[in-house]
């Protein structure tokens, strides 16, 4: 498909880029506790459409802030935009995306990673920006990792989803994405507390920023299948805070090699009913042939409108709980996702928090990514759905940097214990030198 | 996983597939569905959890409050003399 740019496409382009610059370079704007910060396409917001990425949801305004949003809002913040994403969250490099894909800022040849990747690469280029990102899977840790930024993906329950665009309920989870600690440390409280409007919320405990870290697990399980990259980075960042007077303890974590399967069952089970919804009436794109019989009518945009990956896992969703293979995929995956909290838990008697490298490979190439198999990009996400299934806190921080590139490290800690995340963030931040792409100075 | 089953589940989730659709979705979800064969060696438990916290239930008195004005809802709903639009019910 070409695509030909007309003139009255480029000045409204433009227009509106120039729009966005003045108000980051006025500095009259933010003043008096007022800060910037933009929401992932799948968070609504009054003024902006919400798209999660996805071709049926095009048009689609909602006339209500989700909580996070408008709790930043209502403590001065000022929302410059919606981020770019992989439809509904469904991938790990932004390419799923229908409104185009983000490149990544360190190189411009490869992704952002997913499925947050506008959000990472918003933190990575703006200076005192806050991203609000989503995670089911992993969709903050990731791109974070890929883009440089420090990705915060707070416990399940500790923020509010209510105006979420919802992808699996039992695992999705509304973060932040910035350049520091300190910008996540600051906005954190604002976003976190109970809302009678998500259940999930209600249970937490007060939020504490305090916490320490003398011991670090780093399970046997996630230093295989590394780049020489990333595993080279991960280990001189072992070295430098065991010089730091860390303990590092090598840890075994065996349930961990059924993470991808169980996440990928129990997220495509909990999609492809939230999906249901999406059937041409009520929002987004509108079907307009109401002689059909519903069964058309609802396939009709259902079949245009979502996209390839969208596609399949609904399938495979639908799939895993039908009758005959419930018991074998969702059931049987719902009995291990309880195992693997376990494993962490029991490590977490020795350990203030597990530790492994976010992402087994800096950020790969468009061409890379379009050769790749389905399978092979879900494989991917064998640091990071762990935690996601569990519904710990993690944060991923930059550890290093290989041929320009950034890599990230993982950090995830007890139920509710986000302050521990933090504080070992901050010490980390202390000592360690980040780099920005250079388009951004 | 073929590709009569891949239509079955379609049909299920509403959607119509190409043939071309049809046989690529077969050839993933069975590379898919393979790999995912290894929970198969997973142990069982008896017991398991919808979500991984515990939510309880919490009471509040009941309150009457407008949420979203109603007539913002029709609006983005495409509603025409403030009916909801769909298909027919055959």
């Amino acid at each position: 498909m070409s695509f030909f740019p007309s003139a009255a496409w480029l000045k409204e382009l433009d227009e509106k880029h120039q729009l966005f610059t003045e108000r980051l370079e006025d500095p009259l704007a933010f003043e008096g506790g007022q800060f910037h910060f933009s929401a992932k396409d799948n968070l609504c917001a009054r003024d902006f459409q919400a798209r999660a990425g996805s071709l049926i949801l095009k048009g689609y305004r909602p006339p209500f802030d989700a909580t996070p949003i408008k709790r930043l809002r209502e403590n001065g913040g000022l929302l410059l935009g919606k981020t770019n994403m992989d439809e509904y969250g469904f991938g790990s490099f932004s390419t799923n995306s229908a409104y185009g894909i983000p490149r990544n800022p360190f190189d411009i040849e490869r992704c952002c990673g997913g499925s947050s990747g506008g959000a990472a690469a918003t933190a990575s280029l703006i200076r005192d920006h806050v991203a609000l990102g989503v995670s089911t899977g992993g969709s903050i840790s990731c791109p974070s990792s890929f883009c440089g930024v420090v990705g915060l993906t707070p416990t399940y329950g500790r923020v509010s989803r209510w105006g979420l665009i919802d992808y699996g309920n039992s695992l999705d989870k509304v973060g932040l994405i910035s350049r520091t600690v300190r910008d996540i440390e600051q906005y954190l409280p604002v976003i976190a507390g109970p809302d009678h409007r998500d259940p999930t919320s209600q249970v937490q405990p007060p939020l504490d920023l305090r916490g320490e870290v003398r011991t670090v697990g780093v399970p046997e399980e996630a230093r295989t299948g590394l780049s020489p990259e990333v595993a080279g980075a991960f280990e001189e960042a072992l070295r430098d805070l065991q010089r730091s007077g860390i303990v590092v303890r090598e840890v075994r974590m065996p349930s961990l090699r059924f993470a991808i399967s169980t996440y990928y069952i129990l997220a495509t089970s909990e999609a492809s009913t939230n999906l249901a919804r999406y059937c041409g009436m009520r929002f987004g794109a509108m079907n307009e042939n109401f002689d059909q019989g519903f069964n058309d009518f609802f396939s009709d945009t259902r079949s245009r409108d979502f996209g390839t990956e969208a596609k399949r896992r609904i399938l495979l969703g639908t799939f895993s709980r039908m009758v005959g293979f419930r018991n074998k995929y969702y059931v049987k995956a719902l009995q291990v996702r309880k195992q693997i909290i376990r494993d962490y838990q029991k490590v977490m008697e020795d350990c203030d928090v597990v530790l492994t490298p976010t992402m087994p490979f800096v950020a790969p190439r468009f061409d890379e990514i379009e050769r790749m198999k389905p399978l092979e990009m879900y494989q991917a996400d064998y640091l990071t759905c762990p935690p996601n299934l569990t519904g710990m806190p993690h944060l991923s921080i930059p550890c290093g940097y290989a041929h320009g590139m950034p890599i990230g490290m993982q950090a995830v800690a007890p139920h509710w214990q986000e302050g521990t995340l933090l504080s070992f963030a901050r010490s980390w931040e202390g000592s360690f030198h980040y780099r920005f792409p250079e388009v951004a100075e | 996983m073929d590709k009569e089953t891949v239509l079955k589940v379609a049909r299920v989730a509403r959607l119509r597939l190409t043939d071309e659709e049809l046989e690529r979705y077969a050839a993933d979800l069975e590379d898919i569905l393979t790999a995912f064969s290894v929970l198969d060696e997973a142990p069982g438990a008896e017991d398991f959890d919808l979500g991984p916290i515990k939510v309880e239930d919490v009471f509040r008195e009941d309150e009457v409050i407008t949420s979203i004005d109603a007539s913002e809802l029709r609006e983005v709903m495409g509603t025409k003399e403030d009916w909801v639009r769909g298909p027919r019910l055959s």
